[in-house]
């Protein structure tokens, strides 16, 4: 049940068979094609929360899609900062939404 | 949208009026919002929130914007890590 997914599109025609994948973020197995990005995989199994904000804890997901922004940036195989718009998706891929920092980055407070 | 819920920095979530506030309460540029509010530090590097801070300080009468006062565009453009920086990382 992929219901974001455009199976058939009015112009591009309908989806071309790719392989199915799986990919797990914060444990969790979600399909993916090959061929997807981690941002678009998820959106496809209905992910929009990709981290939370590391000060404020407020949800954050895709915002320009094009690397631009970071909103989107996950935790993949322990390596940070990686953008799930522009990463494609591979077999078995761990991806993590990474970590709310403890103490605020604001007033020096330690 | 109040302006407490207008986001005007979306990396650092620093609000409309958090900024106002600053300026009000310091009279001071562009620059030392950013250093006082950390509006225009985060990941995108300032891309959204750089010319609404500008503004904003044009507004409510902080130094007129010339090139040294108003926020300029510091490296990297896009956010590395230390590891990266050191090399140990690809």
């Amino acid at each position: 049940m992929n219901s974001m997914r455009v199976d058939n599109h009015p112009v591009f025609g309908s989806l071309e068979k790719r392989k199915n994948i799986t990919i797990y973020f914060d444990d969790q197995p979600y399909a993916a094609y090959e061929g997807d990005t981690i941002a678009s995989a998820l959106l496809a199994s209905g992910v929009r929360t990709l981290r939370c904000h590391e000060d404020k804890g407020t949800p954050r997901g895709i915002y320009c899609n094009i690397g631009h922004c970071f909103e989107c940036r996950v935790r993949v195989h322990g390596q940070n900062t990686v953008r799930a718009c522009l990463t494609p998706v591979e077999n078995k891929m761990r991806i993590e939404s990474g970590i709310l920092a403890t103490a605020s980055f604001k007033g020096g407070k330690l | 949208m109040g302006d407490n819920e207008t986001v005007i920095c979306r990396c650092e979530e620093i609000t409309l009026k958090e900024i106002k506030e600053t300026i009000e309460r310091y009279q001071c540029s562009a620059r030392e919002v950013k250093l006082r509010t950390r509006a225009g530090m985060g990941p995108c590097g300032g891309r959204t929130c750089r010319c609404m801070i500008d503004r904003l300080v044009e507004q409510l009468g902080g130094p007129s914007i010339s090139n040294e006062i108003s926020l300029s565009y510091r490296p990297p453009v896009r956010p590395v890590s230390f590891g990266v920086l050191g090399g140990d990382v690809k």
